[in-house]
């Protein structure tokens, strides 16, 4: 295969990133430390930051594509070696030539997860075993996992994320200076890459002598028991599950102080390593995240987790705290580390909790609310991949048929016969397949579903709270990054009409800024709703086969715009609802009446829609997320 | 060069995962053990550390099925027409290894599949042996088992209930004997795993990290020292893990002699009653967990304590459940059964 020519844009010569930086620079220094993921939007370089690794390592970069197939990756049978030696041979995977390099994984969100885990795995443990179409080989590979992504498009699983060891957040520089350095250097580069690369070979050069002298100080680094308690109590304060954060993190703390050319691990590289190798573990499901100094949560109820609320208490804080409380114990802290007693070990403590839940509130800040990990249980992930029966979907493995196939899988087929040729007749056909040869392709596809919220936006009772609720709900949903592989979208009925507000989406950006705009008030059509629901869902179940979908029906239920004039509107709606049927949709019916009498109009609808039914009075949105959730699975 | 685990016995905490591998390794006859928990919590660690406290066996020499000279009702075909010519089967003494199954495993390799060119051109049955044969008399290890495809889950399913791999192909058959050990760890929140293969497991373990903060500095500290130099590490740990391997294989000479009393049966059926659990496989497993446990502990009497130590080992993942429901085991419920006797 022709390679395209690599050339690298310098380390150096990226701009900023300092924790990108940082990170692959410990990688580098520590053998322990062995993966590294780059999140960030597009462009914001992290690419070309991966790349340029290979300068300053003297490593070559294997570049892992996202689609690649299990045989390429880890190796399997290499056909003609087979035909000729009639044994089955085995053909050397990707990773093999990574031995002694550098892998990297572009969008790594997007590879098979399965593969991917089982790559994170081979990289950790230094060792491939394979067990294939006829293949069994173990073969150690000592190499590092440089991987990048982009979270806004869809996310790993805690699971992955937890086998990176460090994990860096690079953001698009808004300065206008910065941008336009960047555009120069990119200018530059492209113009002649020769030189620009000379330009900066001395900053290239300073930077590899660091690492080489870093990797021979390593085993003589130094940590002090009480900086290795504050990592591990660290770790328990974020909630990272089990124990690869701190270990993470003492490693990177000692390739820091390394790389400072220090034999000694001093606080400030615990807090630097605690900023790479915790802010992906924090877990804060369980509990709110550790905010030592004060803010009692506002009593929410109606602001959820919109991120302007958010802002706020960002901003107070930045006010507050600093001042008064952080420069006299920084200064008090310097003086008492020597000194061992339980008192300075708890200041120590606490004072290093507060800077970095400060630090990591900015990394949340600058990306949206990265990731609030939840604590999904259990179910995750069998739904999202689903075997195709029929011949669309990714072909993602083969298998022996259990009868006749019609989807032949023509390499593992190929493969099956290969030992045997030797033996076998030869007739005018190179290769002799035989009926036990024949393998089928196993098919998957993403069984991802679709929400579509239906909400009664006239101006009844109550509708603010409904709005948030149902706003919160979207919103969640969507950040979830399991149910990201979902599209959620909203429909609002007000007025005289329904109106589609958010085609079916996954772009939490997007609805949040068309959810913001959302007006509200007036009569109810809810029967108008329910046609304009049946036309576009089933229109749109055609045109997404295979894919479940759900409407989400918040109102009140009482309609008061009949379609044809003269008519009942509430009769109106239970006949539409009876005779509606889109295939492949459910429904659920959240009930949003409230006040003092009672109506039943919402549980009749429910009835003649066999819809789910639940009551909004007491949901707040993480509660109507998750009944909503629950319904699904 | 074979590169060094983690000793077994450096493991921090984990005490019932550790017992739970612990028994099997006494009794293979319990079934298994699976380890549920959240990452990071050295599952694998703790099941790949086995293959150096694992006892010694008889095997046949040069078998590629690990036959037992001793079970002549388990042999493969091979050492069947041997000893069936007469023949003496030689025997040698090798210890029991951890053989992996990948997840990216072929059926193929797995079950292993007949040569047929050599059955052909020579008239004699060549068996190219899979995992399945590998595994026989050893300890099969699942890691991600959740994750594994379905069709791989039924191979082994079938080999593990039958304790004989089966090939049934193109008119051809073979089998031979595949008994083993099936351990396999998973993270919940990656998937479930299918309910016939979580029956098939004799015993399950949840691991979790521990939150004490000594325990949790003496984990990272061990590991760290392990990392700086392996070498070093592993044979610092060198007489305690012979004394644990040791202490497995008295076990297992001590097992046959373990008797069981009314009263350890009554209460065990009591227990499995008060709990709500169908079927006689919890009772049976029950039964040989707490004599293992015993003979651990060196004893020939099974009391208690050791009823105690196993059941919460035996009974939660047969324990039904509602959806939605995190199952947590009832100690205070199992106490009163104990009580009651």
């Amino acid at each position: 295969m022709p390679s395209v020519d690599l050339r690298s844009f310098p380390f150096s010569a990226v701009l900023d990133m300092d924790d990108a930086k940082r990170a692959m620079e410990c990688m580098l220094v520590n053998p322990n430390l062995r993966t590294v993921m780059i999140r960030g939007g597009q462009g914001s370089a992290k690419t070309v930051l991966a790349r340029s690794v290979g300068l300053i390592s003297g490593k070559k970069i294997i570049n892992v594509p996202v689609n690649v197939s299990e045989e390429q990756l880890f190796g399997g049978m290499d056909i003609d070696a087979t035909i000729k030696q009639g044994k089955a041979v085995m053909q050397p995977g990707l990773l093999s030539r990574a031995d002694g390099n550098i892998v990297y994984v572009d969008d790594v969100n997007l590879m098979d997860q399965r593969i991917l885990m089982t790559l994170l795995n081979c990289v950790l443990d230094g060792r491939v075993v394979l067990e294939r179409e006829g293949v069994s080989a173990e073969y150690s590979v000592d190499t590092m996992l440089i991987a990048t992504m982009n979270p806004n498009d869809s996310d790993v699983s805690s699971h992955v994320l937890d086998r990176f060891d460090l994990c860096a957040y690079s953001t698009f520089p808004e300065e206008e200076d910065k941008r336009a350095e960047i555009l120069r250097r990119n200018a530059e580069f492209q113009k002649d890459p020769e030189s620009f690369t000379r330009l900066y070979k001395d900053e290239e050069d300073a930077l590899l002598n660091n690492i080489e002298r870093a990797k021979k100080l390593l085993p003589l680094v130094t940590m002090s028991d009480d900086l290795m308690g504050v990592s591990v109590e660290l770790a328990v304060k974020v909630f990272a599950d089990g124990y690869r954060g701190d270990i993470a993190m003492i490693n990177t703390a000692k390739a820091l102080a390394a790389l400072n050319g220090r034999d000694e691990v001093m606080k400030k590289d615990v807090e630097e390593a605690a900023m790479l190798c915790l802010a992906h573990r924090r877990n804060y499901a369980q509990e709110p995240p550790p905010q030592p100094p004060e803010p009692p949560e506002p009593d929410e109820d109606d602001q959820d987790e919109d991120p302007p609320d958010e802002d706020d208490q960002d901003d107070q804080q930045d006010q507050d705290p600093p001042e008064d409380q952080e420069p006299p114990e920084d200064q008090d802290q310097e003086d008492q580390q020597e000194s061992p007693p339980d008192m300075d070990f708890q200041q120590l403590l606490d004072d290093m909790v507060f800077e970095i839940g400060e630090q990591f509130r900015v990394v949340d800040y600058l990306n949206d609310g990265v990731r609030k990990v939840s604590k999904t249980s259990a179910k995750k992930g069998r739904r999202m991949m689903v075997e195709s029966s029929d011949s669309s979907g990714r072909y993602a493995r083969s298998r022996i048929p259990d009868d006749k196939t019609h989807d032949i899988a023509f390499d593992a087929t190929i493969r099956a016969a290969a030992p045997y040729q030797k033996g076998r007749e030869h007739t005018s056909l190179t290769i002799n397949i035989q009926k036990q040869d024949v393998r089928e392709k196993v098919r998957e596809m993403r069984a991802g579903c679709t929400i579509l919220f239906l909400v009664d936006a006239s101006g009844s009772l109550g509708v603010r709270k409904r709005m948030t609720a149902v706003k919160g709900a979207v919103l969640s949903m969507l950040r979830d990054s399991y149910v990201k592989r979902d599209r959620i979208g909203m429909m609002a009925f007000r007025r005289d009409s329904a109106e589609l507000v958010l085609p079916p989406t996954r772009s939490v950006e997007y609805s949040y800024r068309k959810l913001e705009e959302m007006p509200t008030g007036g009569k109810t059509p809810l029967a108008d709703a329910l046609v304009t629901v049946n036309d576009y869902m089933t229109s749109y179940s055609r045109s997404h086969v295979g894919e479940m979908c759900y409407i989400v029906i918040i109102t009140d239920g009482r309609a008061n715009v009949p379609l044809s004039e003269g008519a009942n509107p509430n009769d109106e709606v239970l006949k539409l609802a009876e005779d509606m049927a889109i295939p492949q949709v459910k429904w659920i019916v959240i009930d949003a009446s409230s006040g003092f009498i009672r109506f039943d109009n919402a549980e009749r609808l429910a009835q003649a829609l066999e819809a789910t039914y639940f009551r909004l009075e007491d949901l707040n949105a993480d509660r109507l997320a998750e009944s909503v959730r629950a319904v699904i699975q | 060069m074979e590169k060094l685990l983690f000793p077994f016995v450096s493991i921090v905490g984990q005490e019932d995962m550790k017992r739970a591998l612990m028994l099997n390794m006494v009794d293979p006859g319990i079934g298994g053990a699976l380890i549920k928990g959240e990452k990071g919590t050295a599952k694998s660690t703790t099941v790949r550390s086995l293959a150096k406290v694992l006892p010694y066996r008889n095997t046949v020499e040069g078998c590629v099925f690990n036959c037992d000279p001793s079970r002549p009702d388990r042999l493969c075909p091979y050492c069947a027409e041997k000893l069936a010519r007469g023949e003496q089967l030689k025997s040698a003494m090798v210890q029991m290894r951890v053989v992996e199954l990948p997840l990216s495993a072929t059926e193929d390799r797995v079950a292993g599949t007949l040569d047929i060119e050599h059955v052909l051109k020579t008239g004699e049955k060549k068996f190219e042996p899979g995992v399945l044969a590998q595994a026989n008399g050893n300890l099969l290890y699942v890691d991600e088992v959740n994750l594994l495809d379905d069709h791989i889950v039924d191979l082994l399913l079938d080999s593990a209930a039958m304790g004989v791999n089966y090939i049934e192909r193109e008119g051809v058959s073979f089998s031979h004997p595949s008994r083993f050990i099936l351990v396999g760890t998973m993270n919940p929140e990656e998937g479930e795993l299918r309910p016939q293969l979580l029956d098939r497991f004799g015993l399950s373990v949840d691991v979790k990290g521990d939150k004490d903060m000594e325990m949790r500095m003496e984990v990272v500290r061990r590991r760290v020292a392990f990392d700086a130099d392996p070498t070093k590490y592993t044979q610092e740990c060198q007489a305690d893990t012979d004394a644990m391997r040791e202490r497995i294989t008295k076990a297992r000479e001590l097992l046959p002699k373990v008797a069981t009393d009314d009263s350890i049966i009554k209460a065990i059926v009591t227990i499995t009653t008060s709990f709500g659990i169908d079927g006689h496989r919890a009772d049976i497993t029950m039964m040989k967990a707490a004599k293992a446990n015993a003979a651990l502990d060196g004893r020939t009497d099974v009391n208690k304590d050791d009823i105690r130590a196993v059941a919460a080992l035996v009974l939660s993942h047969r324990m039904r459940r509602r959806p939605f429901e995190e199952a947590a085991f009832d100690y205070e419920e199992l106490e009163r059964c104990l009580q009651s006797i």
